[in-house]
């Protein structure tokens, strides 16, 4: 025989419990309710067909180490660093056709392009916030970055981990690399002036063992021949 | 500067084996029977010869370290040496940087210190530097050796203070036959040759040059 205590007990229990779960749902339905009607329903923009456009790629040469305007018919975005972006990766791309003269394993290669006006001071470390002068930036040992031009951007090149590590490694086949990336820079984005690689988001001594990625390099025409 | 001082930096080591150059031949071995033969070479030919490595140690120098062994020394000529399987025939290096007068501080200036960057510090030595690579490349030419001469930013040729150049070795192409491989012993003879040839050119120039102190 069930004491009577405790069959008052089991029933508060349980509509204790069905009122809670009530509250949740109720509670559920309101923060749906809540998030529906701050939802933008309107349409995406509909895909626009973006015209071809010739493009300049600075393509290497292992043979005898030169690089070469080419020109190539590419449909790119209108942003600039979407642009840049996409130019860069599709020249990687260029040597990763068969019979490349400068042949590079396929994968992914550009992560991203971000274009910074100059000039670029460096971060201020200081101990009174306050103060917060260029000059003061030198003062840490790192100059401040001066466009050549007024408006003259620099680039930051962030690559991937794995292009870099998979690399043909030696001083001819990185430096065309990095040749072939200034050129077709140059011939494509007049703002850009200079240009500073990353690897995986990070400050990396060379591409694969010889060419330095340690500096700001300047955009310039790299055509030899 | 001492004409007779030629330093030789075999590049990577240790830890750092550089570019695999086939059948699992790491770059620091190359490098470094390339030097031993250079040195023997030059030495033969009258110069003193310092090198930035002997062996394949555990610690090796960095590049910064090398720089300053090299820039201690007042030599005549400071050979980066490296090899890749990349390209053909022998690739001649000088540093990207923009040449600097040679002769900047004239005898009617006042002499001021001023301090030379270590970034930049190859920049005084830019002109005889390209002096230096033409050499190289004149007698690359008469040893019948391919060459490519260039400008790259590579450690630690920017960092030294003498008149530098990178030597980077690629496979010797034959027409019409296989290609020599890096390793080939005559082959790296024949480069050591060049380049000894080459420095003993450099050396009667820097005899009737202006060279910086």
């Amino acid at each position: 025989m069930i004491p009577r205590y405790q069959r008052v007990l089991f029933w508060i229990l349980a509509i204790a419990s069905i009122l809670m779960a009530l509250f949740l749902l109720h509670g559920c339905e309101q923060a749906r309710e809540k998030l529906t009607r701050h939802r933008d329903e309107t349409p995406l923009a509909a895909p626009v067909a973006t015209a071809s456009e010739t493009v300049h790629l600075a393509l290497a040469d292992d043979a005898d180490g030169s690089i070469k305007i080419a020109d190539r018919e590419l449909a790119l975005p209108s942003e600039t660093t979407a642009r840049a972006r996409a130019l860069l990766s599709r020249l990687i791309a260029e040597y990763t056709y068969k019979n490349s003269a400068h042949p590079i394993e396929s994968g992914p290669a550009i992560d991203d392009v971000f274009l910074l006006d100059l000039p670029l001071h460096p971060p201020v470390a200081t101990r009174n916030s306050s103060v917060k002068s260029p000059e003061a930036g030198s003062a840490t040992g790192n100059p401040a970055v001066e466009p050549h031009t007024p408006g003259g951007q620099l680039a930051v090149v962030n690559l991937h981990g794995a292009f870099a590590d998979h690399h043909p490694s030696g001083i001819e086949p990185e430096m065309l690399t990095i040749q072939s990336i200034l050129g077709t820079l140059y011939a494509n984005f007049p703002r850009i002036e200079q240009v500073r690689f990353l690897v995986d988001g990070k400050p990396r001594d060379t591409l694969n063992g010889h060419a330095d990625l340690n500096r700001i390099y300047a955009v310039a025409n790299t055509t030899t021949r | 500067m001492n004409r007779n001082l030629v330093v030789l930096d075999p590049a990577h080591g240790g830890p750092d084996a550089g570019a695999s150059l086939g059948d699992h031949i790491p770059e620091k071995y190359t490098t470094l029977a390339l030097a031993t033969r250079l040195r023997t070479a030059l030495t033969a030919a009258g110069f003193t010869v310092i090198a930035t490595r002997e062996g394949d140690s555990a610690d090796p120098l960095t590049a910064d370290q090398r720089a300053e062994m090299a820039n201690r020394t007042q030599a005549v000529a400071c050979i980066v040496l490296h090899a890749t399987t990349i390209g053909s025939g022998v690739h001649v290096y000088t540093s990207t940087l923009q040449p600097m007068p040679e002769d900047a501080a004239t005898a009617d200036s006042p002499r001021v210190f001023v301090p030379t960057p270590w970034e930049t510090a190859q920049a005084r030595f830019v002109g005889q530097s390209l002096r230096l690579s033409d050499d190289v490349k004149n007698a690359l030419a008469t040893g019948n050796l391919p060459s490519i001469v260039g400008r790259a930013a590579v450690r630690p040729l920017d960092n030294v203070m003498c008149p530098a150049v990178a030597i980077e070795i690629a496979p010797l192409l034959v027409e019409g036959g296989n290609p020599t491989p890096v390793t080939d012993a005559d082959y790296q003879q024949r480069v050591a040759n060049a380049l000894t040839a080459a420095l003993k050119t450099w050396r009667t120039h820097a005899d009737s040059r202006t060279v910086p102190q």
